[in-house]
């Protein structure tokens, strides 16, 4: 068991998931954060300002995802 | 089905809190059935004829003989092609959008389909969860809006995309590099991992919860009360399982969405 670094291989892939869901998750905070200012100060841009942030929720989303196609590769 | 795989990996019950199979992989590498050529026939791709059966199905029934005053069934399939026509393709691409609404309404429906398919009983199975599939539908988009960007614009698409005027000089080869990988490579790349990962994900999920939540409550003559753990895993997988519904929904949206705006900056390269 000493010195064998086979046996960290899942747990590191783990903290890889971990770090590369840290970003995306502050990410999609603050879309939706603001997607719902801009909707409470003007109800009438309510569809535009969802498409815009369904949008941005996909950009960002798309670095976890990675993160997790990753974490079953490794 | 999956609980019978895990079934049959012989989860010890006595000793662990939750049953996976020693192998993600046995949950989505289904058991061929018989070959077709070169091609093995699994149920993986039974599912994909079934749901392109079920688009066509759906779309016959409903628009098989249109009348003027819609029955339910045309008027169910009438609001989904509103929805896509003037919801995704008029919105995002402008008036000429009207001219993709038929290629984005055939992907939305089939994706939403083979989504549903994840959270339908006895089928449990999302297709779009084998790489394959959303590969090949980001592949057509990828086609179409690179395709669309040349006929437009002929070579200024390419031009625009890699010396971007609306950066300082100094800084438009650097811009220029990042907006090619990301245009060419990172496009494609993301929209089919993204629709591939997040069902991924929820099969995976559904699958242990349930599954595990099965196999416990039945081995309660052999583990006596620790079954109860069960009960934990089959409660907060029904939870998950309304969530699913919500993504499998959500997913074919946002595909159908992010198509569109890649056709959309192929149409208008200038926004």
């Amino acid at each position: 068991m000493e010195g064998n670094i086979e046996v960290l291989q899942g747990a590191i892939a783990l903290v890889g998931y971990g770090l590369a869901a840290v970003g995306p998750g502050v990410g999609i905070g603050i879309v939706v954060g603001n997607a719902i200012t801009a909707m409470a100060r003007q109800p009438e841009m309510q569809n535009t300002v969802r498409t815009t942030m369904f949008l941005g929720i996909a950009f960002t989303e798309a670095l976890a995802l990675i993160g997790f196609v990753l974490f079953f590769i490794a | 089905m999956d609980t019978v795989i895990l079934a049959a990996e012989e989860c010890d019950v006595a000793n662990e809190v939750i049953c996976a199979p020693s192998n993600v992989n046995l949950l989505f590498e289904l058991p061929k059935w018989f070959d077709i050529g070169p091609f093995e026939f699994t149920r993986t791709s039974f599912l994909m004829f079934l749901a392109a059966a079920i688009v066509v199905g759906i779309l016959w029934a409903g628009l098989r003989k249109p009348k003027l005053v819609p029955g339910k069934m045309q008027l169910f399939v009438e609001t989904l092609v509103g929805f896509v026509r003037d919801g995704i393709a008029r919105d995002i691409i402008g008036p000429e959008g009207a001219k993709y609404a038929p290629y984005l309404f055939s992907i939305f429906i089939f994706i939403l389909v083979g989504n549903l398919f994840e959270v339908t009983p006895l089928v449990t199975f999302p297709i779009t969860s084998r790489m394959a599939i959303p590969a090949f539908l980001a592949v057509v988009t990828y086609i179409i809006f690179v395709f669309v960007g040349f006929k437009k614009n002929g070579f200024h698409y390419l031009l625009d995309i890699a010396w971007p005027k609306s950066v300082p000089v100094a800084l438009r080869p650097l811009v220029g590099l990042i907006e090619l990988v990301s245009v060419f490579i990172l496009r494609p790349l993301t929209l089919a991992v993204r629709l591939f990962a997040n069902l991924v994900a929820g099969h995976l999920m559904l699958a242990l919860l349930l599954g595990s939540g099965v196999t416990f409550v039945l081995a309660v003559g052999d583990v006596g009360a620790k079954a109860g753990i069960g009960l934990v895993w089959f409660i907060v997988g029904m939870g998950i399982y309304l969530f699913e519904i919500v993504v499998a929904i959500l997913q074919a949206y946002i595909f159908t969405l992010l198509s569109a705006v890649y056709i959309q900056s192929s149409v208008h390269p200038e926004h």
